[in-house]
């Protein structure tokens, strides 16, 4: 474009701006300008875009959890029999056929939808003996008895075979009897039992009825196997009530055929315990309703430990045994929590097969569904017609069948997806069966399905934390000091050596720190306790003395060093601190210990002591923070000006008193925003937690106990939770809160970070 | 009185330094100075070099300077880019010591103490050799914090003393009318021209004996230079002032004697007047008449 012209140097050189290569030229500088800009607009937005639909998953995950249950009715219909009175009424699995059994001893198997009968069968009952009672096992085991008027019981179970003919699932019912056909004896004495009760496990079969002149016996078969044929013999034992019993509504055992419970109509509630010999012993004995009011109904919740009792006012109780704070080795009969549904009595509760959860109904019609350890209501509305007699709910919760006084069914679709989950059970003190107290657990599962899953967040957010705060606890002086130091005092030559290095420490795979941390660190502290200790209050006294003996060294031997380098000195002195610390660990142990640090922390301070605990994570989570907080601490103070740090010397400040005075001040904003990025990364680092700390939800603060924190929490039981279940999302909700957890952080911390750069803006 | 003599000088149109060269005489000096009839040899000393050379690893960047600098005058030192002057001036208060391989030999005597000499105490030396530098470097604190700064470092925290030393520093360097309404807002939100006339204030509160002044107006413009260059006319009763300038007009304006420096060296130190109008050096001459430089 421009021609020098060799004849005239001098001669300005022809420059032509208009040239079509030089208009073609800025056309192309102008794209890419525009391109460049619309680029860099795209790449930000993308992120936010990208964040907020992490933000809008996670959410979308969590709501279902708090939603609340809805139920729509599907079909209506005359009960198949109505010749006799229906005593009980459950489903299968697949919610498909149900069944009911009458008065008069007949099985009626029937479609769900149609109320088409699809099987019939007469029980074996004896001729001339009439059925008195009924009782039901558990409604997941499907075992059920009838109380005769010969005072013995007739047990039997209601099973389905599956068949697949032409692919179509086709759903046979049969009756099992697993005691024989022939019915057993609970009454010696043969009088006619007026309520039964039946509770059979693995370990023995317990029957306990009310006669009709006012008895309690109680009959329980303990079973034992003949190791050699591997044959189930039955060994009778009979308990006798020490106090006779007037106006029993139920009778209940509880699952491990300690307690049985007599339910009495006025509202009275005793417990006996059934292991205390040939005469089983009164336990507790409670007013369960308020005074002037009936029990109505009372059953046990799955899994037996706690009995709802319903009263004639429409409240409904939770009840279980407690260990007796006053009365080492006693037992007492606890409320838990109450329901209010309307005002009419309860009229009956039907247990859910797999949650702790259940359904009630009062005599107005009016349907409730609850949820115990949610201590949660779900829904309540008016749905049966006429006058309401029974409901049951299907196995998998989904369909509910509701029988009036008339004999009519109607059948409904159940929506409870996730009744377990509230706030006060994920945020809250719950008092889950068989504690002693209401307590913050987190034990997601369990290998029974009567278990009672406990999703409190709290101890996994303690222990978030926990770990974070000791993380914090030894990176945080550690990494602003040694960036104070680097930054402001160190030999710019030895400054380019020492921060790559520190920098090139956070490149480390999180999981090696934690694989040594887990593996190496935790047995060596556990080992070395003294040694450990003697290090950490040996090390900082011995920098110092170092420090000091080496200013005070004459100035020949101080200037072998170049200046700034000082800091070099002490890499062999922390090393021999170190080794000196380790090396006496065991004789320090031998003589202020007994030999054994631990044992004396846990026997005589009454400190527990873990292997993998929160100092193991504190050191490995802090080795991995100290580099994040370091560098940009560091950059922070070495960016600011030198003519401020200047200005300070030249009035005659002191290195320190310019440091503390001027140098800080001005890198607050990035030594805050060092401090709280670090804190992020505490507080989601997943790898060294889920290694080092042993993973125990426990609340509690000691320094040589474990934690598990919400992200570790979600990289264990993400793998094993169901897709969609309760479980499921409530990890998702732990993410969230996580997720909730670092934005809040990082927010005010950037509302701080602003604040102090405009009082402390560098020029 | 000052201020007006001041401005009347600014005014001159006479006072550049190539007319100078041009044989016009200055009349700069004998209004306002009314000292220019001592000789350099006559004042009393307050900094005294004797022999110094100075080593930034192994480049030696001053040669064997020796000077008087004279006590309560205006001392400038000219001289082009990199001849050493600003590493001369702060050598006057170790602010070398900061540089990284900086050796330095011989003796600089203030105050016939030798400041080089072991057990000597640095931060005392910098609070009475105070410095200002090019670029106002105010802290990020309050107008009254930054005045303050050099009181409270040195332990001192009554208020009534510290307030009364502000507003008598603030006074000093002609700034207290413009910001007595506003001592508790950022000394960041203030002008150039003003930052600068708060660090002078700054560094007058803590009463040094020499200001040293390193190219104190470069980055301002020419009426915050102006209010400057009066200032250090003011403040020549109570300090010694020692002055780095390029501009060769401001030292002529502000110095009662100027030292003119090249490579490392000290070419000429004289009357301010007698250096601009009649340099015994050749060197001086060709600098001043802007041959190079």
């Amino acid at each position: 474009m421009s021609i020098m012209k060799e004849t005239s140097p001098t001669s300005v050189p022809e420059l032509d701006f208009n040239t079509p290569a030089a208009v073609l030229h800025r056309r192309i500088r102008r794209t890419k300008d525009k391109a460049a800009t619309v680029g860099v607009g795209v790449g930000g937005i993308s992120v936010i875009i990208a964040i907020l639909l992490i933000f809008l998953y996670l959410l979308y995950e969590v709501i279902p959890l708090f939603r609340s249950a809805s139920i729509e009715q599907q079909a209506t219909y005359t009960v198949p029999v109505t010749s006799a009175q229906t005593l009980y009424m459950t489903m299968e699995e697949q919610a498909e056929i149900a069944m009911q059994v009458t008065a008069n001893g007949e099985v009626v198997f029937f479609d769900t939808l149609t109320g088409n009968t699809v099987k019939r069968q007469s029980l074996p009952v004896p001729q001339g003996v009439e059925i008195t009672s009924f009782a039901e096992g558990s409604a997941a085991s499907h075992l059920l008895a009838l109380g005769l008027s010969n005072g013995q019981t007739l047990i039997f179970k209601h099973r389905y075979k599956i068949t697949y003919p032409n692919d179509q699932r086709v759903i046979s019912p049969f009756l099992d009897f697993p005691y024989g056909e022939q019915p057993m004896e609970v009454d010696t004495q043969g009088a006619p039992l007026t309520k039964l009760a039946i509770r059979d496990t693995e370990a023995g079969l317990t029957l306990a009825a009310v006669t009709q002149d006012g008895r309690t016996p109680i009959t329980q078969y303990v079973k034992e196997e003949d190791f050699l044929t591997m044959e189930v013999q039955l060994v009778q034992k009979s308990i006798e009530l020490p106090v006779r019993e007037q106006g029993v509504l139920s009778l209940h055992i509880g699952p491990s055929q300690r307690w049985f419970y007599v339910v009495l109509e006025d509202g009275n509630l005793d417990v006996f315990d059934l292991k205390a010999g040939a005469q089983a012993r009164l336990a507790d004995r409670v007013q369960a309703v308020a005074q002037g009011q009936r029990i109505t109904e009372a059953k046990l919740l799955l899994g037996g430990i706690s009995l709802l009792i319903g009263d004639s006012q429409g409240k409904i109780s939770q009840w279980f045994m407690v260990r007796d704070q006053q009365n080492l080795g006693q037992y007492k009969l606890q409320p838990i929590r109450e329901f209010q549904l309307g005002q009419a009595p309860i009229v009956n509760i039907s247990v859910e097969h797999r949650r702790k959860g259940f359904l009630a109904v009062d005599a107005q019609g009016m349907i409730g569904v609850y949820n115990t350890t949610a201590e949660r209501t779900l829904l309540q509305e008016t749905l049966v017609k006429g006058t309401s007699n029974l409901i049951s709910i299907s196995p998998r919760a989904d369909v509910l069948l509701s029988l009036n006084q008339a004999g009519q069914i109607q059948k409904f679709h159940v929506d409870n997806e996730h009744p377990e989950v509230s706030w006060h059970s994920l945020w809250g003190e719950v008092w889950y069966e068989s504690y002693d107290e209401p307590s913050y657990t987190w034990q997601s599962s369990a290998s029974n399905n009567e278990f009672e899953p406990k999703f409190s967040l709290m101890p996994l957010a303690f222990g978030t934390l926990k770990a974070a705060f000791y993380a914090m606890l030894i990176a945080t002086p550690l990494a602003i000091c040694g960036a104070i130091y680097t930054a402001h005092f160190m030999a710019p030559s030895m400054r380019r050596k020492v921060k790559p290095v520190i920098e090139l420490m956070e490149a480390l795979p999180t999981v090696i720190l934690g694989f040594l941390a887990g593996l190496f660190l935790a047995p060596f502290i556990e080992l070395n306790l003294p040694g450990i200790f003697a290090l950490l209050i040996l090390m900082p006294i011995g920098i110092v003395a170092a420090s000091f003996a080496w200013v005070n060294m004459p100035r020949q031997i101080r200037h072998m060093l170049p200046e700034g380098w000082d800091a070099a000195i002490l890499i062999p002195v922390v090393l021999v601190i170190a080794w000196v610390s380790i090396a006496m660990s065991h004789p320090l142990e031998q003589w202020f210990f007994n030999g054994d640090m631990r044992a004396w922390l846990t026997n005589d301070l009454g400190i527990p002591f873990d292997q993998r605990n929160a100092l193991v994570v504190g050191l490995a989570m802090g080795f991995a923070v100290i580099p994040t907080i370091f560098s940009i601490a560091e950059d922070a103070i070495f960016s600011v000006p030198k003519h401020l740090s200047h200005g300070s010397l030249a009035l005659g400040a002191t290195p320190w008193q310019t440091l503390v005075r001027v140098v800080l001040p001005t890198a607050s904003p990035g030594i805050f925003s060092a401090v709280m990025i670090g804190m992020g990364r505490a507080v989601g680092e997943t790898m060294i937690v889920l290694m080092a700390t042993g993973n125990t939800p426990i609340m509690d603060a000691n320094i040589f106990e474990g934690m598990r924190t919400l992200a570790a929490n979600i990289a264990v039981e993400v793998p094993e939770s169901e897709v969609g279940s309760s479980h499921y999302r409530i990890l998702f909700l732990a993410a969230f809160v996580l997720f909730m957890f670092t934005f809040v952080v990082n927010t005010a911390a950037e509302i701080v970070r602003q604040r102090l750069r405009k009082k402390y803006g560098a020029l | 009185m000052m201020e007006a003599q001041a401005i009347e000088r600014d005014q001159d149109p006479a006072s550049t330094v190539n007319e100078a060269s041009k044989g016009h005489a200055m009349d700069i000096s004998s209004l306002n100075r009314g000292v220019s009839t001592r000789t350099l040899e006559q004042e009393d000393v307050c900094i005294d070099v004797r022999n110094m050379n100075l080593f930034y690893g192994d480049k030696q960047a001053l040669f064997d300077v020796n000077m008087r600098i004279p006590k309560k005058r205006v001392t400038a030192f000219i001289g082009p880019s990199g001849c050493g002057k600003s590493t001369l001036l702060r050598s006057f208060n170790r602010m070398n010591d900061l540089v990284d391989g900086c050796r330095i030999e011989g003796e600089i005597n203030i105050d016939n103490q030798n400041i080089f000499e072991k057990g000597m105490d640095i931060t005392d030396l910098r609070r009475r050799v105070g410095m200002v530098f090019q670029k106002p470097n105010p802290f990020p604190k309050s107008i009254y914090e930054n005045v303050a700064y050099g009181l409270r470092i040195q332990g001192i925290n009554k208020k009534r003393l510290i307030d009364e030393t502000v507003e008598w520093a603030l006074r000093s360097a002609a700034l207290w009318d413009e910001v007595k309404d506003r001592l508790h807002e950022s000394a960041l939100g203030m002008s150039g021209g003003q930052q600068q006339r708060l660090v002078i204030a700054r560094t007058i509160a803590v009463k040094p004996e020499v200001l040293l002044l390193d190219e104190p107006a470069s980055a301002l413009d020419p009426i915050s230079t102006l209010k400057i260059e009066e200032l250090i006319n003011d403040l020549k009763d109570d300090f010694t002032i020692v002055i780095v300038t390029h501009n060769m007009q401001q030292a002529a304006r502000v110095s009662d004697y100027t030292a003119f420096m090249y490579m490392g060296n000290l070419i000429e130190f004289g009357n301010t007047d007698t250096l601009f109008t009649n340099p015994t050096e050749k060197k001086t001459e060709d600098y001043i008449t802007g041959r190079y430089g």
